[in-house]
């Protein structure tokens, strides 16, 4: 017998014995071992019944300190202890570091975080750097809670569809053989029947139309098989294109979901792709940004008395033609303020914040917007 | 702007001009073969020598490609900048005029002058002018790819909705809004004078026949706007009118959008008034003073009078409008000037901020072929009828005499 298994037959003997409370297997055939993924220690279900019923409680094995709650003992799942406790990280750490491929800008990127999520799960089965691998980990579940969140709700969601999809395919496949069986069945009758018919036909004519009578069946039964087997051609090609259509709607579903993810920028990870969530839509502005009616230095009054306007509002047939006078008032105020707080060395440096006209050119600003204040000024108004 | 020195070029031009601006003796049998053939310099006046540069500058920043429409006024071709390939415009083309002879066209003249002043988004813009052979007129003019808004009226293939439409008579009326604003009136708006641009945007285009607003007690045409558009002011030839005029046509714009016909449509003038009467009621003293007192007023059979329409009529005329906007139309299409709404109040109105929300300018309908549809508009004289069963109802403006 070669050692290995010998090794292993004799630590299946050892299990057989509860560490803490050393009833054996034979004593007690319903005991049943249970781990709890704090230490890994284990113990049977009596144990585990007598010792956390009353609330936590530190572990029984001589050494250990850790205090377990019973809710987490569970059943072992694999028999290498060591296997279980990395299957149990490996989960964890999954479920954290949750993102998925389509995140990424690369491949390179992608790798580079496969990589990294390796050596998180072998520092801390292996214990090197297991404070801060820890912390680095919870930080970053803090920080992307909602695209963890959305991850894993993705997750599941293709998990259920695709079982789905696999039922549905298997009910399709059922009910094409329950169609094909039907065929054969239909098939099997109706060539009964013609056999039959042929040979009642031939008991009951005469001898010579036998060879007629023969012919005439079987080229009706050619007939029939033809005409069914372009049916069946029909059939399938109708199902293969709804599977075609059924993929795609699936394909598209996990595109759509992948975009309604906002992941935050995290600073474990690298190379995700910059997720743009749309500016909210701002209220329609139907003056495009301008506002109306704006005048700095004046005010629009709706009735300026003048001999020289004043007949006009009497003429009426100006006034049914629709001249509007507020808009001469308004065109002419406009004009009149028109270049005042117009200053052009002020407008320059902040075009120009950098100051690098020289002195000269501030000199020739200066006079350009001295100048352009007195021409406004000097404006006719009328 | 037009003839600004303070432009760049690319090096081997930048090398050209210099060399002609320190020698200019050597202008003539040193270099550029195009000025040759084209300007023969005069040496003996120098301030010529400066504007025949400056337009010179102007000229070769740009490229023309191909062209696009030819009509009796103008040539429109595509062009790109020298310096940027992928930048185009369009080169419009002003043909000398038999008409004009000793000068330039007054629609060129009107184009230029109010073009240049105005910069909106929903404004075609003017690049550049200048002058080539001949001294013809060239208006470099913004690329707008995308055809008009009669092209997409008429397409029956294309569907659009409320929200559509929305958003096509906001761009509409705010750029007729700022021409009011900057005291600018337009003159002749109509669905083919309002082009796409690529990302959608609406421009207000072909200022032939637009006018800065007149001073009091002077007289403007009452010949202008197309016919279909044109408001009844102007139908009874008053000499006199306000912004308010370019706001009927905004109107009659947006109830061809929603019917996707014209609304009233009159063979002629006379035609015109009378449907205009038909549809929104027949003007009278009571609805619009002063009206029997404009030139043109033709009294009406009194058995023939219509109420003017209430609100329920515009709303029953165009149920796509809701009934909100039905009452923005109503306020658009009043008969008296003075109750018709302003540009301004235009905008103001609930309209736009009531559902459905306008669509967003990138998400419009579309359709692919409106280079050549662009090149056709720009070459159209203002106020013309392009359609061919019209051909003959529309009415040739006659400027002479007529003030602005």
């Amino acid at each position: 017998m070669p050692p290995a298994r010998d090794a292993m037959a004799n630590r299946g003997d050892d299990d057989e014995v509860c560490p803490v409370c050393k009833s054996s297997r034979y004593l007690n055939p319903d005991m049943q071992f249970l781990i709890n993924p704090e230490c890994y220690h284990k113990m049977c279900e009596s144990c585990v019944d007598r010792i956390f019923s009353s609330g936590p409680a530190n572990c029984p094995v001589a050494g250990c300190h850790k205090t377990l709650r019973k809710a987490r003992f569970r059943k072992q799942t694999f028999e290498d202890i060591n296997v279980e406790r990395e299957v149990d990280i490996r989960r964890r750490v999954m479920q954290i570091l949750n993102r998925r491929e389509e995140e990424f800008d690369s491949k390179r990127a992608w790798d580079d975080f496969l990589e990294q999520r390796e050596e998180i799960i072998a520092n801390l089965v292996h214990g090197t750097d297991v404070a801060k691998t820890e912390g680095d980990l919870q930080r970053y579940a803090s920080e992307n809670m909602r695209s963890i969140r959305a991850n894993q709700a993705r997750e599941a969601q293709e998990a259920s569809s695709f079982k789905e999809q696999q039922t549905h395919e298997q009910e399709l496949a059922r009910l094409r053989r329950e169609a094909a069986k039907q065929e054969y069945e239909n098939e099997r009758r109706e060539l009964q029947a013609s056999r039959e018919d042929v040979l009642t036909r031939l008991a009951a004519g005469r001898p010579g139309d036998a060879a007629a009578i023969a012919r005439e069946g079987k080229k009706v039964l050619l007939k029939k098989s033809s005409a069914r087997r372009s049916e069946e051609d029909r059939i399938r090609q109708k199902q293969a294109a709804l599977r075609n259509s059924d993929a795609r709607k699936a394909g598209q579903a996990g595109t759509a979901a992948d975009k309604a993810d906002a992941a935050g920028d995290s600073g474990l990870i690298k190379g995700l792709k910059k997720i743009v969530t749309p500016e909210p839509e701002k209220p329609y502005d139907p003056f495009g940004g301008i506002i109306p009616n704006k005048r700095d230095y004046y005010t629009l009054r709706d009735y300026y008395p003048s001999s020289y306007l004043d007949p006009l509002r009497q003429d009426t047939r100006m006034q049914a033609g629709g001249y509007d006078l507020q808009e001469y008032y308004s065109r002419t105020l406009m004009e009149a303020f028109a270049g005042l707080g117009c200053f052009i060395d002020e407008e320059v440096a902040q075009r120009d914040p950098a100051g690098s006209l020289g002195a000269s050119g501030s000199v020739a600003t200066q006079g350009a917007s001295l100048a352009a204040v007195s021409t406004a000024g000097t404006l006719d108004p009328s | 702007m037009a003839v600004s020195p303070s432009v760049l070029y690319p090096a081997s031009y930048e090398a050209k001009v210099t060399s002609t601006t320190i020698k200019p003796d050597a202008n003539s049998s040193e270099n550029s073969s195009y000025q040759q053939n084209q300007f023969p310099p005069s040496h003996s006046n120098n301030e010529r020598e400066i504007t025949e540069q400056l337009n010179d500058d102007v000229r070769l920043k740009y490229i023309k490609d191909k062209r696009l429409g030819e009509g009796t006024y103008a040539v429109v071709f595509l062009g790109h900048l020298r310096t940027k390939p992928a930048s185009f415009v369009a080169i419009k083309k002003i043909k000398v005029n038999a008409e004009y002879k000793d000068g330039l066209s007054m629609d060129a003249i009107r184009e230029v002058k109010y073009l240049q002043e105005l910069s909106h988004p929903n404004i075609i813009a003017l690049h550049d002018v200048f002058s080539s052979k001949d001294q013809n007129l060239n208006l470099v003019l913004e690329y707008l790819p995308r055809g008009d808004l009669e092209m997409l009226i008429k397409d029956t293939n294309i569907h659009y909705g409320a929200a559509d439409v929305k958003a096509w008579m906001g761009m509409l009326a705010r750029g007729v809004w700022f021409c009011h604003e900057n005291f600018i009136l337009h003159r002749d708006i109509k669905p083919n004078n309002l082009l796409i641009a690529a990302d959608g945007e609406v421009k207000l285009a072909d200022f032939g026949l637009a006018r800065s607003f007149a001073d009091p007690y002077l007289n403007m045409t009452h010949q202008v706007i197309t016919r279909w558009y044109r408001p009844p002011e102007l139908l009874f030839g008053a000499r006199q009118y306000s912004g308010v005029v370019d706001i009927w046509s905004m109107g009659m714009v947006f109830a061809e959008l929603l019917l996707r016909v014209p609304f009233v449509a009159g063979n002629t003038d006379l035609d015109q008034i009378a449907k205009i009467c038909e549809a929104f009621g027949t003007p009278t003293e009571d609805n619009w003073p002063g009206v029997t007192k404009l030139p043109n007023y033709l009294p009406t059979d009194s058995s023939h009078v219509v109420p003017l329409q209430g609100r329920d009529f515009f709303l029953r005329q165009f149920p796509t409008a809701g009934p909100v906007g039905a009452d923005l139309l109503m306020s658009m299409c009043t008969l008296d000037p003075k109750k018709r709404s302003t540009a301004c109040r235009v905008l103001q109105h609930g309209w736009w901020s009531t559902e459905p929300k306008p669509t967003d300018k990138k998400n419009l309908p579309r359709k692919p072929d409106g280079i050549e549809k662009m090149g056709h508009d720009l070459t159209r004289r203002g106020g013309e009828v392009d359609d061919t069963t019209f051909k003959n109802a529309a009415r040739q403006l006659n400027f002479s005499g007529a003030r602005g």
